[in-house]
C-alpha cells in the first residue's frame, strides 16, 4: 500500500521540523549535552566531539528534509534514518541495561528513559523508512510516468 | 542506492564540519580537552519538580563515626572497588556509580527507611559530588545527606572502626558496580 502524498508530504514535514527543533535545544547548552552522552556509558572519551557536532548535523537533515529538491531530499531521509537508528540503539541499550538517566532527546531536562522513549524512536524510524521509501515520486530519482493515452470522445 | 548514500554522508558531514565550527567559535562550547565525563551518572530533575530540600552537610570523621551504630544511617563508599576491598568503613554500602538501575534501586531500597545518608570517599570532592547528585535523586526532606571531611584518609587517621574485603552478602549482584555489605556498623 503507498500512503498519499500528503501524508508522505506531511511526515517529512514533521520529521524535518523535529529534527531542528531538537538540534536547536541541544545547541543551548553544549557541555551539558556533552554530559547527557557521556551518562550513556557508550563512548569511552565522554561524547564531547559528539556532542559538539550531532546538533549541528540534526539541523542540516531537518533543513534538507524542508527545502532540498529531489534526491538530495532523499538522502535527508536516509540521514535521518541513520540518526534515528543511532539514537534508538543508544535509547534502547541505556533502557536495556536499566540505566536510570535522561533522554537527552531534547537537550537537558528531556526526562527519563522508558519504554515510551523506545516506542517514539521506533514511531520516527518508521515514519523516515516511509519519507525514504515513498517521496521519491517527486524527486530526481523518479520514475518517468507512463504516457496517458489521450481520451477523447 | 551509491549516489543516495553519498549524499546523506555529505549531509551529515556538513553538518559535523558546521558543529564543530560553530563549537569552536562558541564561548561555552564544548571543550574536548577539558571536558571530564560525570563521575556519577546524572540526573536532570523533572519540570516542576521540587527543589533540593536541603544542601549536602560536611560531617568530621568522629561526628560521622558516631552515627555508626544508628540503624537509620547508610552510609556509601565511592570509591575504586579495589580500594573499597582493600578497607572501607565497617556497614558501608559499595557505590562508586549507580551505573545500573539495579544498583540505583538496591542503593534506593537501603536508604528508603532511613534517615541520614554518609557519603565518603577518597577525599571530600569525590564525595561531594557524588552526594550531590544523590541529593538530585533521592528528594526527600526527611533525609539528611551527609560526607566525611578528609575521606577515607581522614577517618583512617583517626583511627575509626574500618573492615576489609568485598561483600560477602551483596544485595546486588557482583556483575554490577554497586555492591553491599550489610553488616553491623561498628564491628571492625
Amino acid at each position: 500500500m503507498i500512503p498519499a502524498r500528503p501524508i508522505v508530504f506531511l511526515l517529512r514535514l514533521a520529521l524535518g521540523a523535529l529534527l531542528i527543533v531538537a538540534g536547536l535545544l541541544k545547541l543551548r547548552d553544549p557541555t551539558a549535552f556533552a554530559t547527557e552522552i557521556a551518562n550513556y556509558q557508550l563512548l569511552p572519551g565522554g561524547g564531547a566531539v559528539l556532542a559538539a557536532i550531532l546538533p549541528a548535523i540534526e539541523v542540516v537533515v531537518g533543513t534538507s528534509l524542508l527545502v532540498l529538491p529531489g534526491a538530495w531530499r532523499r538522502a535527508a531521509a536516509g540521514a535521518a534514518l541513520a540518526l534515528f537508528v543511532m539514537f534508538t540503539a543508544a535509547v534502547a541499550s541505556a533502557y536495556f541495561r536499566r540505566i536510570n538517566i535522561d533522554c537527552g532527546c531534547f537537550g537537558t531536562g528531556g526526562g527519563p528513559i522508558g519504554a515510551l522513549t523506545l516506542l517514539r524512536n521506533l514511531a520516527l524510524i518508521a515514519m523516515a523508512v516511509v519519507v525514504l521509501r515513498f517521496d521519491r515520486a517527486s524527486g530526481a530519482n523518479a520514475a518517468p510516468r507512463p504516457a496517458t493515452p489521450a481520451v477523447s470522445g | 542506492m551509491v549516489p543516495l548514500i553519498t549524499r546523506a554522508l555529505c549531509l551529515l558531514g556538513a553538518g559535523a564540519l558546521l558543529g564543530l565550527a560553530v563549537n569552536g567559535v562558541r564561548s561555552d562550547g564544548v571543550r574536548f580537552a577539558r571536558f571530564a565525563p560525570p563521575s556519577v551518572c546524572t540526573m536532570t530533575p523533572a519540570r516542576g519538580e521540587a527543589p533540593d530540600p536541603a544542601p549536602v552537610e560536611a560531617l568530621a570523621p568522629p561526628d560521622a563515626a558516631a552515627l555508626c551504630g544508628d540503624p537509620s544511617t547508610l552510609i556509601a563508599d565511592v570509591r575504586p572497588a579495589a580500594d573499597f576491598a582493600q578497607g572501607h568503613v565497617t556497614g558501608a554500602i559499595h557505590l562508586p556509580c549507580t551505573a545500573t538501575g539495579e544498583a540505583a534501586s538496591a542503593a534506593v531500597d537501603l536508604v528508603a527507611g532511613r534517615q541520614t545518608l554518609i557519603v565518603y570517599g577518597d577525599g571530600t570532592d569525590d564525595a561531594q559530588r557524588v552526594a550531590d547528585e544523590l541529593r538530585q535523586r533521592m528528594r526527600r526532606r526527611d533525609l539528611r545527606i551527609a560526607v566525611v571531611s578528609g575521606g577515607f584518609g581522614a577517618w583512617s587517621q583517626a583511627g575509626l572502626a574500618c573492615s576489609s574485603g568485598p561483600c560477602l552478602h551483596c544485595a546486588v549482584p557482583p556483575a554490577v558496580s554497586a555492591s553491599v555489605t550489610p553488616g553491623p556498623a561498628g564491628t571492625p
